[in-house]
């Protein structure tokens, strides 16, 4: 029997779980009729459906605002869920709502639960980054301005709801019951647990934070069989040192990889900082964003550069590649039946990388292209190059032409306007709606110059490309 | 309508800015929108749609379907009714395909089942057979000798022959003498503009909870901006008498002009009805955006003759626009609009209305304007670099005052442009210095505003207050405004009126919240309204103290004798009043119904600073500031929230937001995923002035405001962006590639 336990609104809940794909939306607007929480988009980008999702984590509490729509049900097993209806019996309680109601912060009013629910997530995280954390809530008719006034005005008087603690004694609770063989199958607690069910499922589907794989479900209305969660093993959660280089987790979300990178990866955090949103890199994985092959994803070039390796595991023997070569072609990687990503390396430090994500929007946005960078220059003499694109090609890739053109030149203008030319034998990019072709080479070449520009001269910030948060 | 007091009226009421009625609604997630009722025995819709943009439809097959356990009923154009015309019929083909389907997402069939999830299923059961036939997207192309004709004789009497039979509207205006106007200029210039359509993007999609029995009466709750719209074209559809369906409007997020349109309410309602059981259908993001009404998209050919000193001395403009495959286009508002702000003594608009495969547009916040001053204030702008002459200077000197001329015909009453412009003039703004690689614009722009059918009843209750029903759904706040007008009048405290949006079986037809109408129109008569009830309040005094009507005033909440010949009388409160009402004459209730017509047209002005990345191609606003005229400001901050919210989607559009079809026909970006409407980041904080020049049309002088906010966006923007990359963009949005081209085209 697949069971699972949450604590909903402060009410313990034991569901059996019947499709393990019913998403946490459906069930809590169509079951518990909570109509607060909203649809606008069911695929992760409007956060309308934005709720609080606390975990206890080795006893420390872990508050993330996540999209309901893309959350399936057994990911919930163990945390305590926090709806718009279950914040505050009266405004009072809640300062942020006192206070969207008279900055006149909502317009029509849709998005505002699920902006009530970010922001109080941000102020029980200690985060002031009003655009990063509303880069996730899509509002159509203020312009933001008297929702961030809104906040700011909070600030000042915020206290701490009372439930948190209350919550918090019954996540203890609950994360005390003793896990059934059943359920320890359905939702592995151990890497041995996923490598038993990797063996039994070679085809199965493993889903870290379903930010892809939701979609898979709400759009493409695929309905998944064999289908394992690993969001929840901790083994495959942590980033630990090693030597030259951390190892991280596959399961580690994107977002606490960026908190945990801020110092020692500062170019490579900021560009995880511009992947989706705060609600989708509370959920999505490194391991998941590397598993799913997909030439866009941003984390795989700005990897290929840093020159990471990956840790596979086919029932308990482990194999390392270069993160390069589990990129085969579009839609296939270097994986076999069974076998799933359990961690990644990469050196402690970034040294002379850069990244530069092109896209539309600046913030929460699928990018055209992702150029990553990592040059070493020894006595002005390039020693060692590697470049990597997202968006060039049908799978992330390295630039080689351009590397090998580098590798031993000078470090000057002409080198590089020589070696811009190397570009068009490593990448013949397709025109789609996100860019045309012509703009994807000649943006590649742009880049290089600018990351030449960038890293001679004292004028960093040479353009708009990134904006002061 | 006569302007009685908006002149040295000192306000208590009007013009502060309390907390909005359903504020804690809103944030306590407790108001419900179209999705969030349910009926007991309700059934789940799901609608199947085209994939291809053009096709005949040879045959639908729904036996596989109709056997799915769960399935309750399908329908198709069949079970529609076969009687409508002239507009009904273009809904009822655009609900619900005929014989052909005309764009990707056009509904084809629908089904009801006992979970959406079974509905969703059925429709993958559902067969149909398409004769594929050849399709054209694009404004230009349809006008070509090779497009494909998508509806023959759908042309009306308004277009001249020899124009192919896709153009189905024309309409010219104007005045002067053209080539003696050209012939005067020291510069001409001409040249042509492209804008793609775009969408509201409102956040809550399209939904509805539909009950409809087999004796033709009938229960609707959706999410409009006008359910009496709604009620009446559902009625002519479906084939049954307008009072007996009653149709309540939900809590709407978001419409801009989308949701006065009418797309799934008919669908639940006949599957309702073939299944005598209550309906719901809720539409998903992406068949909003294949399937809803986006704008049409433009081509445009401006021509403008400038003295060195910045006289304008003649000014045409042809507007080419598609409006998917249906009439209605909104070209004679671009045309109307395009030369609005100037005073021009010759000057002629062409516009076209044009069919083409993709869905019937619908209006978005002042249909049809925001294009037509993106290209003539292109030109404008040009003008001004070329001859070097300030931007303001020259509009200024060109703009449209009271008793001038409009391009369109009338002459203008009192308007308040020049204000406008003189306050953008002296906004510290205008004259901040501006940043290596950024570039300023600024654009005027232009929108009519609207009055339309209106009735409200305002009932007092024994307790002195008040119950306000008004007919227009609340888009942004207008309950707050309501509350704040009627208690002007009665002389009563904001928070003891209750405004309602009262169902059709309450009021008297009300037109859709649309045209910036709601303030203006329903507000005019939530105030003559309040005063039908203050003159009853008066009569049941003047029955009390035994005087004339007219010996009795109203004051602050009081009955007064008018004077020292009325009579000593101590003065009496409304709750007073109001608490012996029934033994005094029975309940005192205030109505007014009319079509008011003197809804005041409106200006703007905004001042955009904007940087382009060389490299990229990347463009983004870093200072905004929108200064418009508001006539008299109700709620000031839901004015400035108007304001902020018309720019923000003007910078939307002018950036980044557009439909992209392929080659095959098919709308390539149907989800927030890559039709990317701004966040935070991409905004600035946008500074707002309101100027208020008052509207002899409106008591208080109220003129709309939440459509002329999105007017100069597009052109400010194109002209900030131009001067910052040093090259003229002529097309929309002016997304990193097409900036990257025209600045590797200019070198």
């Amino acid at each position: 029997m697949q069971k699972i336990t949450f604590i909903l609104n402060g009410e313990e809940v034991s569901l059996e779980v019947l499709s393990s794909t019913t998403t946490l939306l459906d069930w809590l607007r169509e079951e518990k009729k909570l109509t607060g929480t909203k649809e606008g988009c069911n695929e992760g980008d409007c956060g309308a459906c934005t709720v609080l999702v606390t975990d206890l984590k080795k006893g420390r509490t872990e508050h993330k605002a996540l999209n309901a729509c893309i959350l399936f049900l057994p990911q919930l097993d163990g945390k305590a869920v926090r709806t718009i209806e279950g914040l505050a019996s009266k405004t009072s309680d809640l300062r942020i709502q006192e206070e969207m109601i008279s900055n006149h912060s909502s317009q029509c009013g849709f998005c505002t639960p699920g902006i009530v629910v970010s922001l109080l997530t941000a102020q029980l995280n200690k985060d002031k980054n009003y655009d990063d954390i509303l880069a996730g809530n899509l509002c159509r008719c203020t312009g933001y301005t008297p929702i961030i006034d809104a906040a700011i005005a909070a600030e000042k008087t915020a206290k701490m709801p009372v439930w948190v603690k209350a919550d918090n004694n019954k996540l203890k609770k609950i994360s005390t019951n003793k896990k059934s063989k059943q359920s320890k199958l359905f939702l592995p607690q151990t890497i041995k647990d996923l490598e038993k069910w990797c063996t039994k499922n070679p085809e199965g589907i493993l889903v870290g934070g379903a930010t892809d794989v939701g979609l898979w479900v709400t759009k493409k209305l695929m309905d998944l069989k064999q289908i394992c969660f690993i969001g929840q093993i901790s083994e495959m959660s942590q980033i630990k040192t090693a030597n030259q280089s951390l190892n991280i987790g596959a399961c580690t979300t994107i977002e606490t990889l960026r908190n945990n990178i801020k110092t020692s990866h500062p170019e490579f955090s900021e560009l995880l900082r511009r992947y989706g949103s705060t609600q989708v890199r509370n959920a999505a994985t490194i391991g998941g964003n590397i598993a799913n092959g997909s030439p866009i994803g941003d984390s795989s070039p700005a990897l290929i550069a840093l020159g990471a390796t990956i840790s596979l595991n086919l029932k308990g023997k482990h194999r390392t590649i270069p993160i390069e070569e589990f990129f085969i072609k579009y839609g296939i990687q270097n994986k076999q039946k069974g076998e799933f990503i359990e961690s990644i390396n990469m050196p402690r430090k970034e040294g002379n990388f850069r990244c530069y994500k092109i896209s539309k929007r600046f913030d929460q946005d699928i990018s055209a292209i992702c150029g990553c960078f990592n040059i070493t220059i020894k006595k002005d003499t390039i020693i060692n190059a590697r470049i990597a694109f997202g968006g060039m090609a049908e799978i992330p890739k390295r630039a080689i032409a351009v590397e090998n053109f580098l590798m031993g030149s000078s470090w000057s203008d002409e080198t590089i306007s020589k070696a811009c030319l190397e570009f068009e034998n490593d990448f013949n990019p397709i025109s789609d709606m996100r860019a045309s072709s012509q703009y994807r080479n000649l943006v590649a070449k742009n880049l290089l110059k600018k990351y030449f520009i960038e890293l001679s001269k004292t004028e960093k910030n040479t353009n708009v490309l990134r904006v002061k948060i | 309508m006569a302007l009685d007091n908006q002149k040295n009226r000192e306000f208590k009421i009007v013009g502060t800015r309390p907390d909005r009625p359903d504020g804690l609604d809103k944030v306590t997630g407790r108001a419900k929108f179209g999705a969030d009722a349910y009926a007991t025995g309700m059934l789940h819709a799901a609608i199947l749609r085209s994939p291809h943009a053009h096709a005949k439809i040879i045959r639908i097959s729904t036996e596989k379907a109709e056997k799915l356990p769960g399935v309750k009923a399908i329908v198709t154009r069949e079970d529609f009714s076969k009687k409508v015309t002239g507009e009904n019929w273009n809904v009822l083909e655009n609900v619900m395909a005929g014989d052909t389907a005309l764009y990707d997402g056009h509904a084809i069939a629908a089904v009801a089942a006992t979970s959406s999830l079974i509905a969703r299923d059925a429709l993958k059961l559902m067969e149909v057979e398409y004769e594929i036939l050849p399709h054209v997207t694009d404004v230009d192309k349809a006008m070509g000798k090779s497009a494909p004709v998508i509806r023959a004789g759908a042309s009306d009497k308004s277009v001249p022959e020899g124009l192919h039979p896709n153009v189905v509207r024309y309409h010219e205006s104007g005045h002067g003498d053209l080539s003696a106007g050209f012939e005067a200029a020291d510069l001409v210039i001409e040249d042509t503009f492209k804008t793609e359509a775009t969408h509201q993007g409102y956040i809550e999609p399209h939904a509805c909870l539909a009950q409809l029995g087999g004796d033709g009466k009938g229960e609707l709750w959706c999410c409009t901006q006008g359910h009496f719209h709604v009620q009446k074209t559902c009625a002519a559809l479906l084939d049954i008498e307008t009072s007996a369906l009653r149709v309540t409007a939900s809590e709407i997020g978001g419409g801009f002009g989308g949701k006065t349109a009418i797309f799934i309410e008919p669908v639940a309602l006949a599957l309702s009805r073939k299944t005598n059981r209550p309906v719901k259908l809720v539409m998903n993001r992406s068949e909003v955006f294949r399937a809803t009404g986006p704008t049409s998209s433009t081509s445009m050919d401006i021509k403008i003759g400038m003295k060195k000193d910045g006289t304008i001395t003649a000014g045409s403009g042809v507007f080419r626009l598609q409006g998917g495959a249906f009439p209605g286009a909104p070209m004679e508002f671009t045309a109307m609009c395009a030369f609005a702000p100037y005073n021009l003594e010759n000057v002629k608009q062409i516009g076209y209305d044009v069919l083409s495969n993709r869905p019937k547009q619908a209006a978005y916040r002042a249909p049809g304007s925001p294009m037509a001053a993106f290209a003539v204030e292109s030109i404008i702008d040009e003008l001004c670099n070329r001859l070097e002459l300030d931007p303001i200077e020259v509009r200024l000197k060109n703009a449209s005052r009271e008793g001038t001329k409009a391009s369109f015909g009338p002459k203008w009453d009192r308007i308040g442009l020049v204000e406008c412009l003189e306050a953008a003039k002296q906004h510290p703004h205008y004259s901040a210095p501006l940043k290596k690689g950024q570039g300023r614009g600024v654009s005027s722009g232009f929108w009519f505003n609207h009055g339309g059918e209106t009735a409200v009843t305002l009932a007092l209750s024994e307790d002195g207050t008040a119950a306000l029903s008004v007919g227009t759904p609340d888009i942004g706040g207008s309950r707050a405004s309501m509350c704040q007008m009627a208690a002007e009048e009665l002389g009563i405290s904001y928070d003891k009126v209750r405004t309602t949006i009262a169902d059709t079986a309450t009021l008297g037809y009300n037109e859709v919240s649309h045209g910036s109408r709601v303030t203006y129109a329903s507000g005019l008569a939530t105030i003559k309204a309040a005063r039908d009830a203050v003159k009853k309040l008066c009569a049941r005094a003047a029955k009390k103290w035994n005087i004339d009507e007219e010996a009795v005033i109203w004051e602050d909440g009081f009955a007064k004798p008018s004077g020292p010949n009325a009579g000593d009388f101590e003065p009496i409160p409304l709750a007073k009043l109001t608490k012996s009402m029934g033994r005094t004459g029975g309940p005192i209730v205030g109505h007014f119904e009319a079509t008011p017509e003197g809804a005041g047209v409106s200006f703007a002005t905004h001042i955009v600073d904007a940087e382009v990345d060389q490299e990229t191609g990347r463009a983004h606003v870093v200072r905004y500031t929108v200064v418009q005229d508001a006539g008299k400001a109700i709620h000031p901050s839901y004015v400035e929230g108007q304001y902020q919210g018309g720019a923000a989607q003007g910078i939307g559009w002018a950036l980044n937001e557009e439909y992209i079809y392929g080659e095959d026909g098919r709308l390539q970006n149907t989800g927030f995923l890559d039709y990317r409407i701004p966040v935070a980041s991409d905004l600035p904080m946008i500074d707002t002035v309101i100027i208020e020049v008052a509207n002899p049309g409106h008591p208080y002088g109220v003129r709309g405001v939440g459509e002329t906010s999105i007017c100069p966006p597009l052109a400010a923007i194109a002209n900030a962006v131009s001067n910052a990359a040093g090259v003229r963009l002529k097309e929309l949005p002016m997304s990193p590639v097409r900036i990257l081209e025209a600045i590797k085209n200019k070198t």
